[in-house]
């Protein structure tokens, strides 16, 4: 089952397939769900816009379109882009993720102190959103490298100097959330590509170990706070808890069939301060309730099981490390920020991919997706 | 395809149990979000839903007009004029923002922005309420404002009522004022559904009758969109109810004469403190109360700015206070009534019995004299209040002793607040053995007790308890509580309240007593000690004080205030056959008692007097201009220790 056996020659095989025969390997599954939840993001950005203007040019909604065309243009050329030139681009890739989060810590503007977002001609755009997405290319590329000695501690070692600058630099932002993200990218793909589990093990044990030191030393005040706000929603001086109860009043309003699109009362919305970020989910489970929220959730998972489906199948690790990457990435977004907006997790700056607005999140995405739909295309597949 | 692959994969066989787990724990987080989704939204739906409305559906206040005020006469003295008023909500205001946002209004309203920032920092409420930064702002101000509404998020201009007292600084003192409420005050009052931008009665009768004035605030049920605006008005549980009228007993002409008067006696004198006050001996209601000097009123309803206030505050004549009431000061020789009706009373002294006057009366090597340094030889009560002489007193009061001249004291009144419906009365000073003890840790001097008698040393009262002292004396012993209001009104003008006369207490004495004592009151003016009364062609019976306070000047002299307490008989004109008036003033039907207080007043004669002179003048129109300029001229007419 050698990789290179399998590989036919790649400049005869795009002459000799017929459209077809590119139609017959696409994953047209990954495509649907995929532009489904994008329209579930673009119906709530339509009812985020305020009343009366709510297809205005530079609102929420006209926006929330432009990023889709662009995330449809992105996805397209991922696609189209053999997967395999990205091997050689790894180390350039590298070092331009690294250089995009220093640009961020450099020139970056958020809230309250934070340097989180870059201002691009007029546009905010959030880097690490494409970091992410960067991280997760050159750490497949790092684990296919690996070859045989993927199952050595040198792996889980080499993995983490990989992703360990990324996360720092993503961290001084600060921004505690994205960091775990990578944490979580970091642990998925090692786990998928056979990492050894008894030394993932010992360093899960060493993470747990240090939480209290990171309490104590690395988290900020407003980090401690939202964490214990989340433990004691009532008892809270930063307000982050009313944002947690906000929510779930707003979700648990929504009851079965929800309110109906533009119907929430957290819209626009004084009670819930940033609904339009990292509480839109919120407002999509109120507006179209416990219907609406399941099939978010069931596209959630088949888009997911379809990641998996295109990792198993490329006979390549580098395209099961990505998979694996990719569906890290979207299972632990949608675990955090649901968890927020559902208060089983406290409040943290995720956000939930196609449904929360903004460029980078599905601009990445939608390149993440493309890149495994390259594998997909570029695979002669192995029996499943 | 070298280069591209380095090495052999793991066998991909190897790995599923990895991606069995791995999908597993993907199907428990789905899992775990629908199972938490299905109990917020199906199980617990309808809790939330409902947690959601009242958040959608709020009740607002509707405020009602405040309450207006009449004097006795009907003339209206406070009624609400519509003014523009700027409130600003914090929620509509991008922070990024704000600083632009109030400097623009800096320029426009003329108020510093830090001001306005203070104001805004202040609102302990959270950032949907509108809060109020500036009030009574010129018409053409407002009209640019609300023209420029989008380049002033968050900014609102309102119509909201304002109070106007068309007579001001006249009756100031008596109305008081109202004013924005306090951080402090909302914590307070919010219960009792007081607004964050409401306004209450903060001195005066706008103060102590907040509650009437106020009205019942209506409620309005009221729908919002999500950014808290209003939709519509669901329901209206409660009806906004205006306020109550109150019917002030003060009468405005008599409150213009006693004004008129004062204020010629006190500016002739150069002096910046006196008091006048009228009132109705057989009810205790106050016609007539000013206090000098005074304040525009309408300052403060109009938003009085942080400058004028400090300027008010720091005016070291101290004019916002109400120095009929809010202030305590040796009674002199005013409460030789006290000494006379206990020593009476007591049976110390008789209306045949006479006590020796001399130049002094001597406790060891202490010697206190007489005002005029020689006295009159013997005096009965009559001619002895009518000298006023000390040496008479200081033996009256010996004879009560401390105690007993305590009890008379406290009878009268003094010692205690009236109770008047004013804020901020003081009690007042009778001291006794066991006040003394408690104060200064030991008992009353004999020589304590002479000053005593005769309104000196620790006494102290304030110039309404004086002349309430008085009107009991005229009307044969009812000490009442003295009233500002007389009737409360609802705003269609039925009556809701009529405040009947209040007696605190009938003095416990033969009304014979009395009787002597209004009579001695009519010899301080037959006797020409009062000299500047003759004249007057009205049955004045009264008393004068010069009652001397704080430090010595150079020839050892000290100032001293000025009294007059006074009352006129139902029919003040002279009788033919009572050419002395000590017929009229026998009676009990008086309905005129008035009080003069000057302070600080070195001029030739008792100023005090003349000023209740001129009142009476201009008050029963005597043709002839009887003002004596001369006695009022600066001087320190009295050099002896006691009171005249």
């Amino acid at each position: 089952m050698g990789a290179i056996r399998l590989q036919p020659p790649r400049a005869a095989a795009w002459t000799a397939r017929t459209a077809t025969a590119v139609w017959n390997v696409f994953d047209i599954q990954l495509v649907i769900y995929a532009l489904a939840l994008a329209t579930f993001g673009l119906l709530i950005a339509y009812s985020n816009s305020p009343d009366g203007a709510r297809l205005a040019a530079g609102g929420t909604f006209s926006r929330a379109l432009m990023w889709l065309a662009l995330a449809v243009v992105a996805f397209t050329l991922a696609t189209a882009f053999d997967y395999r030139w990205l091997r050689t681009f790894s180390w350039p890739v590298y070092l331009l993720n690294l250089a995009l989060l220093v640009v961020t810590l450099a020139l970056g503007s958020g809230v309250g102190g934070t340097s989180r977002w870059v201002t691009i001609f007029g546009v905010q755009f959030q880097f690490s959103e494409i970091a992410k997405i960067l991280t997760i290319i050159v750490l497949a590329n790092f684990i296919a490298s690996r070859g045989q000695r993927v199952g050595h501690l040198s792996t889980i070692l080499g993995a983490g100097f990989v992703a360990l600058p990324p996360l720092a630099l993503v961290l001084s932002q600060p921004d505690l959330g994205t960091s775990l993200v990578f944490g979580a990218v970091l642990a998925g793909v090692l786990f998928m590509s056979g990492a050894s589990l008894k030394w993932m093990a010992i360093f899960a044990a060493a993470a747990v170990a240090a939480v209290p030191v990171i309490w104590t030393e690395l988290l900020h005040n407003y980090q401690r706070q939202r964490i214990l706000a989340f433990l004691d929603p009532t008892n809270d001086p930063t307000n982050s808890g009313f944002q947690v109860i906000q929510s779930q009043i707003a979700v648990g309003s929504g009851g079965v069939f929800g309110l109906g699109l533009t119907h929430g009362t957290t819209g626009t919305s004084d009670y819930l301060p940033v609904s339009t970020t990292d509480f839109a989910g919120a407002v999509l489970l109120q507006e179209l309730g416990f219907v609406g929220g399941l099939v978010v959730l069931l596209l959630f998972t088949a888009l997911l099981w379809r990641v998996m489906l295109v990792g198993w199948r490329s006979a390549d690790p580098f395209g099961l490390a990505f998979a694996a990457g990719i569906a890290s990435l979207l299972l632990f977004q949608l675990l955090v920020n649901l968890g927020m907006i559902l208060g089983l997790m406290p409040v943290t700056g995720i956000p939930l991919p196609f449904i929360t607005h903004g460029g980078a999140s599905i601009i990445s995405v939608a390149i993440g997706l493309g890149i495994l739909q390259s594998i997909n295309l570029r695979q002669a597949r192995p029996k499943w | 395809m070298s280069g591209v692959v380095l090495g052999d994969p793991a066998p991909r066989g190897r790995l599923l149990p990895r991606f069995i787990v791995f999908s597993l724990i993907a199907v428990l987080v789905v899992g775990a979000l629908g199972t938490r989704l299905f109990y917020l939204q199906v199980a617990q739906g309808g809790y939330y839903a409902a947690l959601a409305d009242d958040q959608r559906f709020v009740d607002v206040a509707v405020s009602s007009a405040r309450g207006l005020m009449v004097d006795r006469a009907g003339r209206v003295l406070v009624t609400n004029v519509p003014t523009y008023v700027v409130k600003i909500r914090q929620a509509d205001l991008p922070f990024s923002r704000r600083e632009e946002v109030l400097q623009r209004l800096s320029t426009l309203l003329d108020i510093p922005v830090a001001e306005m920032n203070e104001t805004l920092d202040r609102n302990p409420g959270s950032r949907f309420e509108y809060i109020r930064v500036a009030s009574d702002i010129p018409v053409d101000v407002a009209h640019v404002l609300t023209e420029d509404h989008l380049s002033l998020p968050g900014v609102q201009v309102g119509v909201e009522p304002r109070r106007e007292y068309p007579y001001g600084a006249l009756v100031s003192h008596i109305l008081g004022f109202t004013g924005a409420i306090d951080p402090d005050d909302f914590v307070r009052l919010e219960e009792k559904g007081y607004l964050q931008d409401d306004s209450l009665g903060k001195a005066g009768v706008e103060a102590v009758y907040e509650t009437e004035l106020r009205g019942t605030y209506g409620v309005e049920q009221v729908e919002r969109d999500a950014s808290g605006r209003r939709l519509r008005v669901v329901a209206k549980p409660q009806e906004e109810l205006a306020g109550n009228t109150l019917e002030l007993s003060i009468d405005v002409d008599l409150q213009k004469e006693a004004e008129k008067a004062l204020r010629w006696g006190i500016e002739l004198a150069g002096l910046k403190r006196g008091v006048f006050i009228v009132m109705n001996p057989q009810t205790g209601e106050v016609l007539a109360m000013v206090s000098l000097p005074n304040y525009d009123n309408n300052l403060f309803a109009r938003g009085i700015s942080g400058e004028d206030f400090d300027k008010l505050l720091k005016d070291p004549s101290r004019p916002l206070l109400n120095f009929a009431i809010n202030e305590q000061y040796p009674p002199g020789s005013t409460y030789k009534l006290v000494t006379g009706t206990g020593g009476l009373a007591d049976g110390k002294i008789t209306t045949d019995s006479t006590l020796r006057t001399k130049g002094y009366l001597s406790i060891g090597r202490y010697r206190y004299y007489e005002w005029n340094r020689r006295g009159w030889g013997p005096l009965n009560i009559y001619d002895g209040f009518g000298h006023s002489s000390d040496t008479y007193f200081f033996q009256v009061a010996g004879r009560l002793g401390i105690d007993r001249l305590a009890y008379w004291a406290k009878q009268y009144g003094f010692g205690a607040r009236t109770g008047i419906d004013l804020p901020g009365e003081a009690r007042g000073i009778v001291p006794t053995n066991a006040w003394k003890q408690d104060v200064f840790g030991e008992r009353i001097y004999p020589g304590e007790t002479y000053q005593a008698g005769i309104g000196q040393g620790y006494d102290s009262a304030t110039p309404l308890q004086v002349l309430n002292a008085y009107a009991a004396l005229a009307n044969g012993g009812k000490v009442f509580q003295p009233q500002v209001v007389r009737r409360i009104l609802s705003a269609d003008g039925t009556v809701v309240r009529d405040f009947e006369p209040k007696l605190i207490r009938q003095l416990d004495v033969d009304p014979e007593v009395l009787r002597t004592m209004r009579v001695a009151a009519r010899r301080v003016v037959t006797i020409r000690h009062t000299y500047n009364l003759v004249d007057l062609p009205l049955v004045v019976a009264g008393k004068s004080g010069t009652a001397e306070f704080g430090n010595r000047d150079s020839k050892g002299r000290l100032p001293y205030h000025s009294w007059f307490a006074a009352f006129v008989p139902k029919d003040p004109r002279m009788q033919p056959g009572d050419p002395s008036g000590y017929r009229a003033v026998s009676g009990t039907d008086s309905e005129l008692a008035v009080l003069a207080f000057a302070y600080d007043s070195r001029t030739k004669g008792n100023m005090a007097t003349e000023i209740v002179k001129y009142f009476l003048q201009i008050h029963y129109k005597v043709k002839k201009d009887l003002r004596n300029f001369d006695l009022l001229k600066r001087a320190n007419f009295y050099n002896s220790q006691g009171g005249n």
